[in-house]
């Protein structure tokens, strides 16, 4: 057992049925997808001529052992897992490791053939399927034989029951392989069946090794899962060697017996691997593996990371969220806070944590995914990616909220100077409109003399400028042609009020724009026409407005000196910082003596 | 003259009335929104109605729909429009809306009471009488703009600004304090550098000085 999979699955059940093959939908299917099944096509069928050859060559007539009825279904069981495993977890090796172990067991059912080319074949590969055998221990749940002692374990039991069947039949005159008989050496051949012994012993220790330690890094519900596979495996590799020796004698069975209990237990081992991996939880190893490969070349991005996720668990609807633990919420990668669902019976939620803290969670169709554990491994072996995008994701949603607030606060400017400017409007305005008729009158009254007459006169006409001055506060505040008719009506007069013949190319399209927008708007107008109106020098100005695409464009162009920046105090700084706060941009351009056009794009969608 | 007022604001609404009939004005009905003026126009049939721009329950330029409406609907009945702000595209739509008989003031203008009873008298006997802060407006406008009213003179300029204001050629020359033959003068000068017919009609007149301020 490596460090790289150590954090590799727990147990896990899979989704039944025809939603099995989600790591491949037909959508999504490539054409080497669809080869692969036909392979397995292939292979079956591979499978199920050996099978009948096996029958086939059952001697007829005769008194015939009713085990020998057994390794045609024996190979069998080994294609129909393998391949079964195989097409549903693509990227494991098991399925391939058991397709082997059907070869296997045909070439060690053929010892017993009639022709002496094919009980030779039988003979050399005998003991071949112990070796398969322990490949699978080795290679399970991931398909793969990792670290040091695991790879060298594999290939010596493939070299034992290879290489040191050899001397058995080559130095051994009624040997397994009559054929390839070279010269009786009995010296030879009990050296090299003690050797097969004793490497034997030696493998398996190494395997119940290898094995006891995975257990023991295990944790709980990944051991129970593990533990009557590799106890059952184990049991099987020990058996078929010493069923003969020790249990034979010990439980008193015939030979014939013994070798249709050996059969049983080698022909369950491919059962108990293919529904191991397949619903007993270390699903989706190979694919995890491979989340795991991806992350270390493509870096992880925030979409590609939910996206791998989504295809390594197969569920298109999987939805990665970042926890943002300053405000205690979870956000989209987008920084948008994620509304905490209400549990729904075919959704389901998982944590996603590093060092034993909540990093994100993954949201799941649980009618498709049925075991949770399944999706949490899979979290678990992206979570310093998530972590890392969760970060990202934080700073987006703390922009997001900075940027909510500040829109927040030009809202409440904006209705507060409506207020201000409707309240001048029907207070002040109007109370010195009474003020001076209350003047007037008093100057017309019959019986005043003249001298208060014209004092009155004078006084009215003193409240009269004042209102004038009222006029231009309450215009400044908030123009009433904003109020009144909007963001075209308020840039045309506007543009009536400058001193600087302007254009005014207006095309709102009567879209219904947000007040906030319309005031951000006229006042970036009003600014910019003014800095024309003061430092440009220009003697004409171009005003566009455009509402297209969720977007609002205000271009103001003169063609005076230019020169301008954001640093000469010319309220261009302002105008900059009110399309911010809007979410918009602002541009500029003021080349010497070419003039300046201000662009400024407010969202208006 | 029977006049239908339409006002939000209780006390200018009292005091518009006072004005009115100390001036000898009928005031038959006194609307505080503008569903209300309608239905009083429809009701009383005024020979004048005066109404606030900005009037319940938007707050926006309600008062000026429905007095554009009351000209559609009446044509002969004179209609002011009072506003706290002067704005070139009310007057323009005021203007195009009328052959006459249409008023466009600021509210302030209420206090000089004379003038203000002269403007309405003008404006029911089929004149017009717009306000010189709009009219001031459009002609600075124009003299950014148009050679031919940046090239009169200044004492032009004013007898133009007047004339847009509707005013008869004797209150120019009131005004002014000249005579009226020079205040001729000027006019036809004016006519002349902008190339204008010349009309007696003082609605005609106003329409075409507005017509011209406006397209230049």
């Amino acid at each position: 057992m490596t460090g790289t999979s150590r954090g590799v699955p727990l147990a896990a059940r899979l989704p039944r049925g025809p939603r099995l093959d989600y790591m491949s939908p037909d959508a999504v299917r490539s054409s080497l997808g669809k080869s692969l099944d036909r392979s397995h096509v292939v292979i079956l069928c591979s499978g199920l001529l050996l099978a009948f050859i096996q029958a086939a060559m059952i001697p007829r007539g005769g008194p015939v052992p009713p085990y020998l009825w057994m390794f045609p279904v024996v190979v069998l069981s080994y294609f129909g897992a393998g391949v079964r495993a195989w097409h549903l977890r693509p990227s494991n090796h098991l399925g391939m490791i058991m397709v082997y172990g059907g070869f296997a067991v045909f070439l060690g059912g053929l010892v017993s053939a009639d022709n002496a080319v094919l009980a030779t074949a039988g003979g050399i590969g005998a003991t071949l399927v112990l070796s398969v055998m322990v490949h699978l221990l080795h290679a399970f749940p991931s398909g793969r034989v990792h670290g040091r002692i695991s790879k060298t374990t594999v290939a010596a039991a493939y070299v034992n029951s290879l290489l040191l069947q050899a001397p058995g039949y080559l130095f051994v005159h009624d040997g397994p392989a009559p054929a390839l008989f070279i010269v009786e050496n009995s010296m030879v051949s009990q050296t090299a069946q003690l050797m097969q012994s004793l490497l034997g012993a030696a493998i398996m220790a190494a395997t119940a090794f290898v094995l006891v330690r995975r257990l023991r890094q295990a944790d709980g519900p990944r051991r129970r899962s593990l533990a009557p596979l590799y106890a059952y495996g184990a049991f099987a590799v020990l058996f078929v060697p010493l069923g003969a020796n020790v249990l034979a004698p010990l439980l008193n069975m015939t030979p014939e017996g013994l070798m249709a209990t050996q059969l049983v237990v080698v022909g369950g081992i491919p059962l108990a691997f293919a529904h191991g991996i397949l619903r007993g939880g270390f699903a989706k190893t190979g694919e995890l593996e491979e989340l795991g490969s991806w992350l270390s070349s493509a870096g992880g991005t925030r979409p590609a990371l939910a996206a791998a996720l989504s295809r390594a668990l197969g569920d298109p609807s999987l939805a990665l969220s970042f926890w943002v633990p300053r405000h205690g919420v979870f956000v989209t990668g987008d920084g948008d806070i994620v509304a905490p669902a209400a549990p729904q019976p075919d959704r389901g939620t998982v944590k996603v944590t590093v060092e034993g803290r909540t990093v994100g969670a993954i949201n799941y169709d649980s009618s498709l995914i049925a075991e949770p554990e399944l999706v949490r491994t899979a979290g678990q072996v992206v979570a310093i990616a998530v972590d890392r995008e969760r970060l990202t994701a934080e700073l987006r949603e703390s922009h997001g909220a900075l940027q909510r607030s500040r829109e927040r606060l030009v809202d409440a400017a904006d209705r507060e100077r409506r207020r201000i400017a409707q309240d001048l409007h029907d207070g002040l305005q109007m109370h010195l409109v009474l003020l001076a008729l209350e003047a007037q009158k008093l100057a017309n009254a019959a019986g005043t003399d003249p001298g208060t007459s014209a004092r009155a006169t004078q006084l009215r006409h003193g409240i009269d400028s004042a209102a004038a001055d009222l006029r231009q506060l309450v215009h400044a505040v908030m123009p009433a042609a904003l109020i009144e008719r909007g963001l075209s009506a308020a840039a045309e007069d506007l543009a009536d009020r400058l001193p600087i013949p302007t254009t005014l190319e207006l095309d709102l399209a009567g879209q219904n724009l947000p007040s906030a927008v319309e005031s951000t708007a006229y006042f970036v107008l009003a600014e910019a026409l003014t800095n024309a109106v003061k430092h440009s020098q220009a003697s004409s100005v171009r005003v566009r407005i455009v509402a297209a695409g969720g977007w609002l464009l205000l271009d103001v162009t003169d063609d005076g000196v230019g020169r301008a920046g954001l640093h000469g105090g010319t309220g261009l700084r302002g105008i900059a910082d009110r399309a911010d706060v809007m979410g918009g941009t602002f541009t500029l351009a003021s080349r010497p003596d070419e003039g300046t056009k201000i662009v400024v794009e407010l969202p208006c969608g | 003259m029977r006049v239908v007022i339409g006002e939000d604001e209780t006390l200018l609404r009292h005091g518009l009335t006072l004005v009115l009939e100390d001036g000898g004005f009928e005031v038959v009905a006194a609307a505080k929104d503008a569903q209300e003026l309608g239905a009083a126009v429809a009701e009383h049939l005024p020979d004048l109605v005066i109404t606030d721009i900005r009037m319940p329950p938007s707050h926006s330029d309600e008062g000026l729909v429905a007095a554009l409406a009351i000209r559609r609907q009446h044509p002969d009945m004179a209609v002011v429009v009072l506003s706290q702000h002067m704005q070139r595209r009310y007057a323009s739509e005021l203007l195009a809306a009328s052959n006459g008989k249409v008023g466009y003031l600021l509210k302030q203008r209420i206090a000089d009471v004379e003038t203000f009873l002269a403007d309405l008298h003008e404006v029911a006997a089929g004149g017009t009488a717009l306000d010189p802060d709009v009219v001031a407006l459009m002609v600075a406008r124009a003299k950014r703009s148009d050679g031919a009213v940046r090239n009169l003179t200044p004492r032009q300029q004013e007898v133009l600004a007047l004339m847009a204001e509707g005013r008869s050629n004797a209150r120019i020359a009131a005004e002014l304090f000249l005579s009226e033959k020079a205040v001729v003068q000027h006019t036809s000068r004016i006519y002349d550098s902008l190339n204008l017919t010349l009309d007696g009609d003082s609605h005609r007149r106003v329409l075409a000085v507005m017509r011209y301020l406006s397209h230049s």
